[in-house]
């Protein structure tokens, strides 16, 4: 045979040169070792069901919204309560800026009663002037329909809200668990209601902003961090879900991390180390998002505090001199007795304070990307580690480092078995070592380059990965099968030609079985199933590796195997 | 033994006619659909949900102490069920509120060892049920394309697509009557028997339709490969199951792998039903196409 006539040695072909690249690479990817301290090491890294720990898996709870409304009915929704009497709008005029778009009201309204600016100041709803006019109070404010919205939502159910300017209108994010009826009836009574689309569906989402969730993971990775946990990885999952792995944590200590929040206090300078408590966290109302003085050109952190803290902080700075001597008097803020921010009022600060309290604050962080940087940070810090949105556990695991350990035993020695059970089968069938070795050889290397592949892209292998590894070993010997059968058709090796068709008929059909394989596993990758994924890329990686580079080499190996041997035999 | 299997059922698809070969695919079809649509009608559900989908919480731990005594020491909680084997129990909760939950993991994770606790609410619970029941449907369609794409003959492909089919149906209607519930790894189990009855019936399609040749011969040969596929698949998973769900019988201090134990239950019984589905149900429909499409090329010839 022309073959026979310049005997090519396997080594020298692309696809067993690549088997055998793939295959040592695995092996420097897993990196197997043996030390007397620790026994058998790997690279290998370990999902939390086999090393032992907790996992949270939480739910953001918030809404997204566009609403309308009638602006009095809106003011008088707000004040009326308030003043604990009734309102009556004299003027209002709307004025609408050279984009168009932002609206700015200003509305003029009377009551019999009485209005205090310490009222006003704590809805914020923006600049106003109080008047006396024979038995009435007038006031007059300027505020725009956004800021009326803002604050009668947040009044109404105890929660923050952040709106936010997009293409089409104002969208209100809901930071609390909030059903769409609740927000219908709430606009109903101020003779509003939820937008609705052209096609009539209502433009409410049951989900938070993107940002907002990242928000909540930073936060949530920093609160680690500062606890001395580095490790914790906190991923998001689809839009409205973060997991949290704790590894070698119990699950009740894992909760009780997650959803206690840090303490927060601000304190100010007497005399050089000396300082005073001033306020707790609970006495900041509300933090704001990060903004940009273009004045000083300098990043600040906006926060509002509560009537309590406002006092106690006033108080505090007249005590100590600070109003009359801000520099020499710094005010410190710690988290968990952790100085975070440090400095002194602003003159014009001070100089407020001599006469009333402030409820509105801004911490000046400095110029720059570093001072934008701390500005982000501080506003971490004043949440004082306390979520943005409210989160609620929708699921968690625990599973003791012992028991880990022993899933991982039985998961190895599971399958070593598997393995021995599928070659004595296979000997049962052929009865010829030559076709023993190499089938067991693929399977095995198939899942030392699977191995490899999970070492090198740091994936966990978790108990659903191990049976996607068994059950690719599964489809690994049926396509074995296939490719000895088709080749030893008839009992006997073919002429070469033949062998060539026949091989090509094999892969035909482990192509399509390949196929449908990794279709059927494709909804678990590419939906937001936690535990399943894990099954599904295993598999998947397991068909790829064995259809590109494992059994390919195994239809050249087989028949060079059994070509010397039936040489050997004439 | 897979060689005497393939024997009895060669000679078994060769004395039979078409007809009466499809008595048995049949019959188990119909059995497999009552049995599935009783549980619909009692539960809701075609199949026994587990509490991944109901929400709830499973406690499973190591411990000498009776179920009795453990359901008498958890009774303020919403438990539904206390199973032990060997040392080992597993409790099932109904949903319960945060700081029950906090307080039961307390509890047990200071008490006893070897611990493992899994909790899913049941608003998350019926979000997974919705994306498990996708993820069949998307899978199960997927497959079906990839099958009419590579065989663009309708006949063949169908019977791909019902044997299927029909493995998942008796895999689903196993686990009712064996009281196996549906979990995250039985859902992983349903979809991966979708990969491996395709296999051999992708195996036994090819063989009879592109080879050159007799059909029984074609048969025999296919059934001798396809045979031993499923027979090794099956012991590696008999093997998986026997290791995860009575290792601890040897070795005391292992403990059950409830996951990997139901994925490989699962799977048993859609391959075993694999084997009838492939080599009675479509063997004989292939048989019948082929023959039909060969009076239809050789009345062709006449003409």
């Amino acid at each position: 045979m022309r073959e026979d006539e310049e005997p090519k040695s396997i080594f020298r072909d692309l696809r067993v040169m690549i088997f055998i690249i793939a295959l040592l690479g695995s092996i420097v990817f897993i990196h197997p070792g043996y030390n007397s301290e620790e026994g058998f090491t790997t690279n290998l890294k370990y999902g939390l069901d086999l090393e032992g720990g907790s996992w949270l898996q939480v739910k953001l709870q918030g809404a997204l919204v566009q609403v309308d409304a009638d602006t009095n009915m809106l003011l008088k929704a707000l004040i009326e309560p308030l003043i604990g009497n009734t309102i009556e709008i004299t003027s209002s005029t709307a004025t609408v800026n050279l984009q168009g778009q932002a609206q700015t009201q200003v509305i003029t309204f009377t009551t019999p009663g009485t209005v205090t600016n310490s009222q006003m100041d704590l809805l914020g709803l923006g600049e106003y002037t109080i008047s006396k006019q024979n038995e009435l109070t007038q006031v007059k404010l300027t505020t725009s329909k956004e800021n009326l919205i803002d604050s009668y939502l947040g009044n109404s159910l105890k929660a923050e809200i952040v709106p936010m300017v997009t293409t089409d209108g104002v969208e209100y994010e809901i930071r609390t668990a909030v059903t769409e009826q609740q927000i219908e009836s709430l606009m109903n009574a101020v003779g509003g209601s939820i937008v609705k689309n052209a096609d009539g569906s209502s433009r409410y989402k049951d989900r938070v902003r993107t940002e907002t969730r990242d928000l909540t993971k930073t936060i949530l990775s920093e609160k680690m961090n500062s606890l001395g946990l580095k490790d914790i990885p906190v991923k998001t999952v689809g839009d409205e879900y973060i997991l949290i792995d704790f590894a070698g944590i119990d699950l009740a200590t894992a909760r009780e991390i997650a959803e206690k929040p840090g303490k927060f206090e601000i304190r100010i300078q007497i005399t050089g180390n000396e300082t005073k408590h001033v306020l707790y966290g609970e006495n900041i109302e509300s933090v704001g998002i990060v903004g940009y003085n273009e004045m000083d050109g300098m990043w600040f952190t906006p926060f509002t505090l509560t009537e309590a803290g406002a006092l106690a902080l006033q108080k505090a700075a007249i005590e100590t001199g600070a109003t009359r001597n801000p520099m020499e008097h710094n005010l410190i803020m710690l988290l968990d007795g952790n100085e975070v921010y440090s400095a002194p009022l602003s003159n014009s600060a001070a100089q407020q304070l001599e006469t009333g309290p402030i409820y509105s604050w801004q911490s000046s962080t400095g110029s720059g990307d570093e001072g934008k940087e701390k500005a982000q940070q501080l506003q971490i810090h004043l949440r004082a580690g306390a979520l943005p949105v409210n989160v609620e556990v929708i699921g968690a695991g625990h599973v003791d480092a012992t028991l880990g350990t022993q899933f991982k035993k039985e998961s190895v020695i599971t399958g070593f078995i598997v393995l021995l059970a599928v070659a004595l089968l296979v000997y049962r069938k052929y009865r010829q070592k030559e076709i023993l070795i190499p089938m067991v050889g693929t399977s095995i290397s198939e899942v030392i380059m699977i191995l490899g592949v999970a070492s090198a892209i740091g994936w966990q292998l978790d108990l659903p990965s191990i049976a996607g590894i068994i059950a690719a070993i599964g489809t690994g010997i049926d396509h074995l099968v296939i490719i000895t059968d088709e080749v030893l058709y008839e009992g006997k090796l073919p002429p070469t030609k033949v062998y060539l068709s026949r091989i090509t008929k094999a892969f035909s059909i482990i192509l399509a079985a390949a196929t449908t394989t990794v279709i059927a596993m494709g909804p678990l990758v590419l939906m937001g199933f936690g535990s399943l994924k894990g099954f599904a890329i295993t598999t998947i990686i397991g068909v790829f590796i064995g259809v590109v580079i494992a059994r390919p080499v195994y239809g050249k190996m087989i028949n060079e195997v059994l070509k010397d041997k039936s040489e050997g035999q004439v | 033994m897979s060689l005497s299997l393939t024997e009895k059922l060669d000679s078994f698809v060769r004395k039979h006619n078409d007809r009466q070969l499809l008595v048995l695919p049949v019959a188990t079809f119909l059995i497999a659909v009552l049995i599935i649509a009783f549980t619909l009608a009692t539960t809701g559900a075609p199949v026994k949900l587990g509490m991944e989908f109901k929400g709830g919480t499973m406690v499973s731990l190591t411990t000498d102490t009776p179920a009795t005594a453990l359901k008498e020491k958890y009774s303020t909680y919403p438990l539904t069920d206390v199973r032990q084997t060997g040392t080992r129990t597993v409790m099932q909760f109904g949903p319960m509120s945060s700081e029950e939950q906090l307080s039961l993991t307390q509890d047990v994770t200071d008490t006893y060892g070897n611990v493992e606790i899994r909790q899913i609410g049941p608003i998350y619970g019926k979000d997974l049920q919705k994306q498990a029941i996708k993820a069949v449907i998307f899978s199960f369609l997927g497959m079906a394309i990839v099958v009419f794409i590579i065989f663009r003959t309708f006949v063949p492909s169908a019977a791909i697509v019902l044997s299927a089919f029909s493995d998942i149906m008796i895999a689903a209607a196993f686990m009712n009557v064996a009281g196996i519930e549906l979990s995250l790894g039985t859902v992983a189990a349903l979809l991966m028997l979708i990969g491996y009855s395709v296999d051999s019936d992708i195996l036994l399609t090819t063989r009879l339709l592109k080879r050159r040749g007799e059909v029984e011969e074609n048969i025999t040969n296919a059934m001798g490969t396809g045979i031993t596929m499923t027979t090794t698949t099956l012991a590696a998973l008999t093997v998986m199951y026997i290791v995860t769900t009575y290792s601890y019988l040897v070795i005391p201090s292992f403990s059950q792998i409830n996951l990997l134990s139901d994925i490989s239950i699962v799977l048993i019984f859609g391959l075993v039903a694999d084997i009838l589905y492939t080599w009675f149900m479509n063997v004989s429909i292939l048989r019948w196409y082929i023959q039909k499409e060969g009076t239809k090329i050789a009345r062709r010839r006449r003409a």
